[in-house]
């Protein structure tokens, strides 16, 4: 009898009763088990009876036997009592009946390595496999078998290029080494962000800026059409005498010159190219490039969300399981606590301290937990004040920041526009030199001809231009500084709330992100502000330089500040202020320097960091398509900063981070972000009117509306589908559908909790049981020794008393 | 690279490609690691059997708690030495390509200290002093707490002790696991 045959009889019998097919069961696994058992038992010891029990025989038997095991456990869900004595039978080939073939034995010496043996033994038993009989592939199955042979042959060759192709795997190995797998997953995101913009930016570049570089534009002349047409605007618009400032602040503003690149949206055409493929027969092929320039972004927030979806549903799904084994937190503690892959002394020193913490902060927490019932009402009352006065505070911070924004964007806008009306005053009398008065500086440039190194003829206006950048820049300069500042105040605040720990981290934060978000769309609203009041008129017709010609582009221009300002201030943090205090901490004795130095990893902030530059990304890439590309090399170098900060800078954070939770909580924030930026460029599709003067849709209303008019020229067939998947006809049957499917998938997971539960029950049931049978047993055999012993005795006496009368 | 190459025949190679979670590549780039432990006598055997001591001045080995279960656990001599195919062995289970039921297997029997395939008071005890390190000491009471805590959470039968299978029932719920169980090469 094989040991397959007695697990199907098990299956079947299951349901009509454990005793009778168990025993059936027993005997087969163990044949004449009666016998030995009980030698066994007269044997041994009774507190050493469970390690008599067949699921524990089995983990003892030798190694073959274990290795055969595993298989069966991975094929099929019984339990390891399946294992049986036959197991050697079922190793070898059994020639009668399942001659195994070439696909069977192929399959199996892939199984091998999963064997918990030594090498030796699993190149023994591969050779077994190898040099036993077995039948030859026929026909399709053949085939089928080379496919899988071929496709695997071909994963494993695709994942050894995969691997090479990785980026940082050294570094990660590093930091890994130090900081943990918390750490690292850290910076897995930063390499996946970086991936995400790449892609984004194949798109732009493919799609926006190739077509545009190479393609050449039909050239209309403003004397053929009207004076007010979006044709004459644009010319004029584009013909106007480009401001001639200092080159190195053009390009860190996007303004002069740069304005007029392939980085803004300004100097995308409106028209569809026409060019002749002169391979094909002369064929006549557009490129749509208002089409394209509406669908590229369409398909990149597609890509984007799909992508942050993909990645979140992972962690969703870990955090799903394990929310429901919010019970396991022990567990995990102390069987995943330690990371294997650190590698120094000092490295492993801090993770023995930070699990020492954690295990007492979890300790700690039970104990809170149990006082929390204690509390008494006042203090509870107190406790709850408190936190809602802090909160207020946080709220009153908020709002202060916002206002504080919103006042600098105003003044630096105020005190340029009054700059420039100082400049129209120029005009008249020119007597002094201002930094936009371009005419002025042209008139200098010619005086100083010989003056080539930029900057230099221009000492006494640098002071202005100077102050004018600043001024320029002050929104975004006080949006980082807030940045800065502000979350160490929360910090500061949070430890009078008495949160839990892990609660701690994501109250400060959510505080922070609400901080972040909150400056930005502030700025945008600002923004908004400023060019309703200011945006659309003709160039012709514009005689205050101060208005917007090209609002997009000015908007592009704004957060591509926003992250230069950004880029800059990481550097400038990292490497001028952080630097030197790691440099004290290192080098100074004294204990007050050495608190002031020292900085450990502190992921939140961290991944805020790249987060909000992912924000800002997505917001701009719209008005300057090239953002996506920035992004790409900001991402690129901002990786080696960071890795900067975390190996020189600081030292391993005294929190634990774990790796599985920290990437479902980078992807909901990182969602948070996505939804943000996406809104406003939304709205100003949908409802904005685009500027006159330049840009692919010059001349509509909304560029919503030239989808519409594009879809209206599609054939009427294709039109009619995409109606009808807009009616009710089509809408509420899906609606119903998918009802139906959520609540079949939902009754099907109550089910599966509600087995699981019996299942636990039952297994508690039988260790009960088995424990209980255990010990009768036991007490059993221990009746029986001593009967026997007084047998013995008693045996003994009789001999003796026998011995005595036979010696009378 | 050549130099490895040497030492193996292909046929070796490829046996250990198909029995382990490594390519080929990777079985030689684990060799020089292996090499680098003790250059003069695996240059010598490529399979020396290197004691516990060399072994365990691997980087990642040198600091874990761990250690000389990890080599006690994956030394075909059960005494901590191991040769080049024991320590390919470690390796591959501790890659990122195997599979959680190998790695829960392994982690169940470097836990398991006392070797009664059982982890229990004692053995979980010796992991939690062993994680917190020599210089940082809970108390008495809180090791038991602790411990009593774990076994609540994972001892379904209710025995006082974890058995294999209760044990691969907590790793498959602990997302952590995989992530921290594992030495890149």
């Amino acid at each position: 009898m094989s040991g397959g045959n007695s697990k199907n009889k098990g299956r079947s019998k299951r349901h009509e009763g454990w005793e009778e097919a168990g025993g059936e069961f027993y005997q087969e696994l163990y044949p004449g088990g009666e016998q030995e058992l009980f030698e066994n038992l007269q044997r041994a010891d009774a507190a050493k009876l469970a390690t008599l029990l067949p699921s524990k025989q089995a983990r003892n038997t030798t190694t073959v036997k274990r290795g055969r095991s595993q298989n069966e456990r991975r094929q099929s869900t019984y339990a390891r009592t399946t294992q049986s004595r036959d197991i050697h039978l079922a190793m070898m080939p059994d020639l009668s009946e399942n001659l195994s073939n070439e696909e069977r034995t192929w399959e199996e010496i892939m199984q091998i390595k999963a064997m918990p043996v030594p090498m030796l033994q699993k190149r023994e038993l591969k050779a077994r496999l190898q040099n036993a009989t077995k039948l030859r592939l026929q026909g399709f199955e053949n085939i089928h078998w080379q496919q899988r042979k071929v496709w695997h042959r071909f994963r494993v060759r695709f994942g050894e290029i995969i691997g090479k192709l990785e980026l940082w795997q050294s570094p990660m190995r590093e930091i890994e080494g130090t900081f943990g797998t918390g750490v690292v997953s850290y910076f897995l995101f930063l390499r996946w962000l970086l991936f995400l913009n790449l892609v984004i930016s194949l798109f732009v570049t493919l799609f926006l800026i190739l077509p545009k570089t190479i393609l050449v534009e039909t050239q209309h002349t403003c004397s053929d059409y009207e004076a007010n047409s979006t044709v004459c605007c644009s010319q004029y618009y584009f013909e106007k005498n480009v401001t001639d400032s200092n080159i190195v602040l053009d390009v860190i503003q996007g303004t002069g010159w740069m304005e007029m690149t392939i980085l803004f949206y300004g100097v995308y055409s409106n028209e569809i190219y026409t060019y002749f493929l002169n391979g094909f027969w002369e064929t006549q092929m557009y490129y749509n490039m208002p089409l394209a320039y509406i669908l590229v972004p369409i398909s990149w927030a597609v890509l984007s969300l799909v992508a942050i979806v993909k990645a979140g549903a992972k962690g969703f799904k870990e955090k799903l399981v394990e929310s429901e084994g919010q019970l396991y937190k022990y567990c995990n503690l102390v069987f995943g606590g330690w990371d294997f892959c650190i590698q120094h002394e000092k490295s492993a020193n801090i993770k023995h301290k930070a699990l020492f913490n954690e295990i007492k902060v979890c300790l700690e927490e039970e104990r809170i937990k149990e006082e929390k019932q204690l509390r008494t009402r006042e203090s509870e009352i107190l406790l709850y004040l408190r936190r809602l006065l802090i909160n207020l505070i946080v709220l009153v911070i908020l709002i202060a920041s916002g206002f504080l924004i919103y006042v600098a964007f105003n003044y630096s806008v105020d005190r340029l526009g009054t700059g420039s009306s100082e400049q129209s005053d120029v005009k008249v009398d020119n007597t002094y030199v201002n930094r936009t008065f371009e005419r002025l500086t042209i008139s200098r440039l010619r005086f100083n001809q010989n003056a080539g190194v930029l900057g230099l003829y221009r000492e006494n206006s640098f002071f202005e231009q100077l102050e004018n950048t600043l001024l320029e820049f002050l929104p975004f300069i006080c949006i980082v500084m807030l940045n800065l500042i502000v979350p160490e105040v929360f910090n500061q605040l949070i430890s009078f709330e008495n949160y839990t720990p892990a609660r701690v981290v994501i109250v400060t934060l959510l505080r922070t992100v609400l901080l972040r978000l909150s400056s930005l769309a502030v700025l945008m609203s600002q923004i908004y502000m400023y060019i309703t009041v200011n945006g659309i008129i003709c160039s012709l017709e514009n005689k205050d330089p101060n208005r917007l010609e090209c609002w997009e582009t000015y908007v592009g221009q704004q957060l591509y500040k926003l992250v230069l300002t950004d880029f800059a201030i990481q550097f400038v943090t990292t490497f001028l202020i952080n630097l030197p205090r790691a440099f004290i901490a290192r080098h100074s004795s004294s204990k007050c320097l050495k608190m002031l130095g020292e900085q450990d990893f502190s992921l939140p902030k961290h991944v805020l960091d790249i987060i909000y530059v992912q924000t800002i990304i997505w917001m701009g890439a719209y008005f300057c398509p090239f953002l996506p590309i920035i992004g790409t090399i900001y991402y690129f170098l901002i990786f080696y900063v960071k890795k900067f900060t975390c190996l020189v800078n600081c030292t391993p954070s005294p929190v634990v981070y774990k790796a599985s939770k920290s990437k479902s909580l980078f992807m909901s924030v990182l969602f948070l972000g996505f939804v943000i930026s996406i809104g406003p460029v939304a709205y100003s599709v949908a409802e904005l009117l685009p500027s006159l003067n330049c840009g692919p849709f010059r001349g509509y209303d909304t560029v919503w509306s030239y989808v519409i008019e594009t879809f209206d020229r599609f054939p009427f067939f294709f039109r009619e589908i995409v109606f009808l998947l807009g009616t009710s006809v089509f809408a509420v049957p899906a609606f119903v559908v998918l009802l139906f499917f959520l609540y079949y998938y939902w009754a099907l997971a109550a089910a599966n909790r509600h087995m699981v539960a019996v299942l636990k029950n039952q297994l508690v049931l039988e260790g009960h049981d088995k424990q209980f049978l255990l010990n009768r047993l036991s007490a059993f055999i221990r009746q029986h020794q001593k009967r026997c012993e007084r047998r013995n005795r008693a045996s003994f006496a009789d001999d003796d008393s026998s011995i005595r009368q036979s010696s009378r | 690279m050549g130099q490895g190459k040497s030492q193996f025949t292909e046929e070796e190679l490829q046996d250990y490609e198909d029995l382990t979670y490594f390519t080929k590549k990777e079985v030689l780039y684990a060799h020089q690691k292996f090499k680098a432990l003790a250059p003069e006598k695996v240059g010598h055997n490529k399979n020396a059997k290197l004691p516990m001591s060399k072994i365990l001045q691997y980087p990642e080995l040198r600091v874990n708690p761990f250690r000389d279960r990890i080599c006690k656990v994956f030394s075909s001599s059960n005494d901590g030495d191991c040769t080049f195919e024991d320590f390919l062995d470690m390796m591959s289970v501790f890659s990122d390509m195997a599979p959680k039921a190998v790695k829960a297997e392994h982690a169940f029997r470097i836990f398991d200290f006392d070797g009664d395939d059982m982890i229990g008071v004692s053995d979980l005890r010796e992991v939690i002093e062993r994680l917190c390190g020599p210089e940082h000491k809970l108390t008495d009471s809180e090791i038991q707490q602790l411990i009593q805590n774990v076994l609540e959470e994972a001892d379904l039968d209710d025995d006082g002790a974890l058995s294999f299978a209760e044990f691969e029932h907590i790793i498959d719920k602990s997302s952590d696991f995989c992530h921290s169980f594992r030495i890149r090469l």
